[in-house]
């Protein structure tokens, strides 16, 4: 199977080759023949890598010793469900996972948008299949996961414990889906820079495909930083790792163009804009790939390092080259059929949004980068960590957070000051009134202040929107409320599905303020000992020692503690931490040992437990962390998705031909209508 | 048609042979190593953690010397040291939840110590960075090269901005004048619009998308 496997990659090549040339050359000498031919070669290729890809899967699941890369990640007593995704878990099998979903997403993107844009299809074909040939290339010769070792280990060395639990199973499938659906806008980009046919008709695909991308990085995003707060155990979710800061990239670049887009739609407007935006999506997703894989830059996730960066580099630049090139000879056909009428409007406040969330991608690949560039001008390497990150990013969020709030409210072409009144008064007092109530309350630090009336003010504009909308259709409909609210969603799904990622960036932002009020502490406890604290609620908590076990398992060694908890002398529950360390079949040592942590959750506070260490058996040293509105971040991640889906689901046919691109606008006496309508 | 299968098929062969050809001469390559560790690609660990990192940090204490500071000073100034174990963590952090890792107790050790021996927050980050060079502070130093880290994303955006504001003054320029927004709601209006947003907000509930 492993022959076959590989022999499907070395065809998938040949494939994707003959449609990348055949797609350009047809486009070239417009023949329809061979436009059609590089549309099969396509789809010959997708074919071609799911094959190898049911071979992978194959060798893994009998576990077949005999491959490198199967011994490298699997061992005989891992479940089968982490044997299924270790296929993405190292260098070359995510190589043929990146190809896998990228093959497949041409496939869907070429096969639905074809009809529709008969001029655009063999330039974006072309350019996927261009995309293809160079991962498949780069494992073939760098990164094979077919390559045999030339003996047979009795067992493979298994993957990291760490990694094998939910959220690692899926977030990285969820972010490659993520970063690969870049490629989709970015070929039609390149198919319409080409063709310069930089109209609507690449619109509708493109936006499309950007909100798979979103909604997938959006995901992968939320279920990384679970997955680092369950399993790492330094009691944070967010570390701006190098990696974690290319994942964020894309994302950022990808909301940033699902806002202009409405402007282009609307307005006409920000063409130019627009195609930088699915580019920069599209290479930020390579470069984020390239940090990975290369270790240019000294990154937690140093274990995914492989030969294949500077391949990634190559094509990034090379990209980066052709896309500059493409741009730059096609300035006066992107010229915006409108123009802006005020600083005061809808079109404006997206454009700022644009600028803060552009400012803060720029800042995070600065601070990505910049141990670079000070290795080159300095020849020393510096460390850019958190405090820096932070320091530059808090008040741009903040920003951001404000045009969350203003944005869908404010009138598209100029506002005026009636329709400000009446469309932030509510909103503006309700993020006074929970600014006020804090401060009384006795929070004085500056930022979770404003992070807090900010969220008030969001949450007052998205109340309104959708009261302003329910109250509208029982009006006219005379509908109930719940029925009411269901179809305002139902029926303008963008508008309402956006309201409700913003209800789960509120939900975000808050949680992140809440950091600020997270303590810690250095516990040691005998068995029977008890440790009191209060939490940043002014609550007190009793923790309790029940005493150190041990246990020995087929694969592991596990030292445990369990704390009986009591808050406000009632009792809540034991907490338990562990370290475990796990052995291969002859007893030796794998990986470092790993913590497992204890976490007490309700809606307002973490309780969060580490084991550290143990002292002569019985005692533990421990480190107890309070971590206020942590879960906010999962449950806005959730309801992010919940948004995001129903932005995505796909309208009846006689909708979307009212949806899309319109550059022309009734005469300026609607200049006053409210945004949410 | 049948020309371009033909071509196919032909390079499907060849695609065969280089694969078999490929696999004897890997094979043949790989024949002359035999331990497994150096075959087997190592996914074991997430960060290749270098245990023997840490370098002595000491200074004699200063005369008379008390502690400089209070527990949670100290936890601050441990905060801005970069572990060099191969993490991303801070010290403070690194110490308190891996208890595998051997650098950042024996950094810590090293704090405490400076603390001991009168040093202020300030000296002990300097004295860090004698040793270990810049990269032991989890963020650049505000000087010299390294203000650039500080001021660019700063500047960039002010400089963006202003470009913003210029293109928005110049189609300001450009635009006609605009009529006089209607300011008065419909009467009766029991959502506080005017007739105009009324009769568009009709229009958007009977199915418009996104009006």
């Amino acid at each position: 199977m492993s022959l076959i496997g590989e022999l499907s990659l070395w065809v998938a090549l040949l494939m994707a080759a003959w449609s990348m040339t055949v797609s350009f050359a047809g486009a070239t000498l417009k023949r329809n023949d061979l436009v059609n031919s590089g549309v099969r070669g396509l789809y010959a290729t997708f074919a071609m890598v799911g094959m190898a890809s049911i071979g992978l899967w194959y060798v893994l699941l009998t576990k077949d010793f005999s491959l490198e890369y199967v011994a490298s990640h699997i061992s005989s007593t891992m479940p089968s469900v982490y044997i299924f995704t270790s296929f993405w878990s190292g260098q070359a099998g995510s190589m043929l996972f990146w190809a896998l979903i990228l093959s497949m997403y041409a496939t869907i993107a070429i096969a639905t948008s074809r009809k529709r844009n008969p001029e655009l299809t063999p330039w974006a074909t072309g350019t996927l299949a261009a995309i293809l040939v160079f991962f498949i290339l780069t494992m073939l010769f760098k990164a094979n996961p077919f390559a045999r070792l030339n003996f047979i280990p009795a067992d493979g060395k298994g993957m990291n414990p760490q990694l094998q639990n939910p959220g690692m199973a899926i977030h990285p499938p969820c972010l490659y889906l993520g970063y690969v659906a870049t490629a989709i806008p970015f070929a039609f980009a390149i198919a319409a820079l080409f063709t310069r046919k930089l109209d609507a008709e690449w619109l509708a695909v493109v936006r499309r495909w950007a909100l798979v991308s979103w909604f997938f990085l959006t995901i992968g995003i939320i279920l990384g930083m679970w997955w680092a707060y369950v399993e790492l155990g330094w009691s944070g979710y967010w570390a701006w790792d190098p990696v974690e800061n290319s994942s964020f990239l894309p994302w950022l670049t990808t909301t940033a163009f699902l806002h202009s887009i409405m402007i282009q739609e609307k307005r006409g407007m920000l063409r130019k804009w627009n195609v930088v935006l699915v580019v920069m999506s599209f290479l930020l997703a390579i470069f984020g790939t390239f940090i990975t894989r290369s270790g240019v830059i000294e990154s937690v996730h140093s274990f995914a390092q492989s030969p294949v960066g500077p391949w990634f580099g190559t094509f990034f630049f090379l990209s980066v080259g052709i896309s500059v090139y493409l741009v730059g000879t096609r300035l006066t056909d992107l010229q915006a059929k409108a123009e802006l009428e005020s600083m005061v409007s809808r079109e404006a406040a997206f454009l700022y949004n644009n600028l803060v969330l552009c400012g803060i991608a720029f800042a995070v690949l600065w601070g990505t980068v910049f141990p670079i560039l000070s290795e080159w001008a300095k020849g020393t390497k510096v460390t850019v960590g958190p405090p820096f990150f932070n320091t530059v990013n808090v008040p741009l969020g903040l920003l951001l957070l404000l045009l969350t709030g203003v944005g869908p409210l404010i009138a598209w072409r100029k506002a005026s000051v009636s329709n400000l009144k009446r469309q932030f008064a509510a909103p503006a007092a309700t993020g006074v009134v929970v600014g006020v109530a804090l401060f009384a309350a006795g929070m004085h630090s500056i930022y979770p202040l404003m992070t807090y009336a900010l969220c008030g003010f969001v949450t007052g504009t998205i109340c309104q929107e959708f009261y302003k909308g329910i109250r509208a259709r029982q009006s006219i409909h005379n509908e109930s409320i719940i029925t009411g609210f269901y179809h305002l969603v139902v029926r303008n799904r963008r508008r309402y599905g956006g309201y409700i990622v913003h209800a789960g960036i509120v939900m975000l932002f808050a949680a992140f303020a809440g950091l600020a009020f997270k303590s810690q502490f250095d516990v040691t406890l005998k068995t029977g000992e008890a440790f009191e604290t209060k939490d940043p609620y002014g609550h007190t908590w009793r923790l309790v020692s029940q005493g150190i076990s041990t246990s020995e398992l087929r694969d592991r060694s596990v030292v445990a503690v369990g704390l009986e908890a009591f808050r406000d002398g009632k009792r809540v529950g034991i907490i338990e931490s562990e370290k475990r360390t796990y052995y291969d079949s002859q007893h030796n040592q794998l990986f470092q040992p790993i913590t497992g942590v204890g976490i007490h959750s309700t809606a307002a506070l973490d309780t969060y437990l580490v084991l550290a260490g143990v002292r002569d058996k019985d005692t533990a040293e421990l480190t107890l962390t309070f971590n206020p509105l942590v879960v906010w971040v999962w449950i806005g991640g959730f309801v992010m998705m919940i948004g995001g889906l129903i932005i995505m689901w796909p309208q009846a046919e006689r909708r979307r031909a009212q949806a899309g691109y319109s550059a022309v606008m009734p005469p300026a006496r609607t200049a006053t209508v409210p945004a949410g309508v | 048609m049948n020309s371009r299968r033909d071509f196919l098929t032909g390079l499907a062969t060849g695609a065969v042979a280089l694969t078999m050809g490929a696999r004897q001469s890997g094979a043949q390559q790989r024949g002359m190593i035999h331990d497994s560790s150096l075959v087997v690609k190592d996914s074991a660990n997430l960060f290749a953690m270098d245990q023997m990192a840490a370098q002595s940090v000491q200074l004699p204490p200063k005369p008379g010397a008390m502690e400089s500071m209070t527990v949670q000073e100290r936890d601050a100034v441990e905060r801005h040291l970069h572990c060099q174990c191969g993490c991303t963590l801070d010290v403070f952090t690194c110490r308190t939840t891996d208890f595998s890792c051997q650098v950042s107790p024996a950094m810590h050790r090293d704090v405490v110590a400076l603390v001991q021996g009168g040093y202020g927050a300030q000296e002990i980050l300097d004295a860090f960075t004698k040793t270990y060079g810049e990269r032991v502070l989890m963020s650049p130093t505000k000087s010299g090269f390294n203000l650039l880290a500080w001021i660019t994303p700063g500047l960039a955006l002010v400089v963006a901005a202003g470009a913003l504001s210029l293109m928005l003054r110049r189609w300001g320029a450009r635009r006609p004048a605009m009529p006089a927004p209607v300011q008065n709601a419909a009467p009766g209006s029991r959502v506080g619009a005017t007739a105009d947003e009324l009769s568009r907000l009709t229009a958007a509930i009977k199915g418009d998308e996104d009006a």
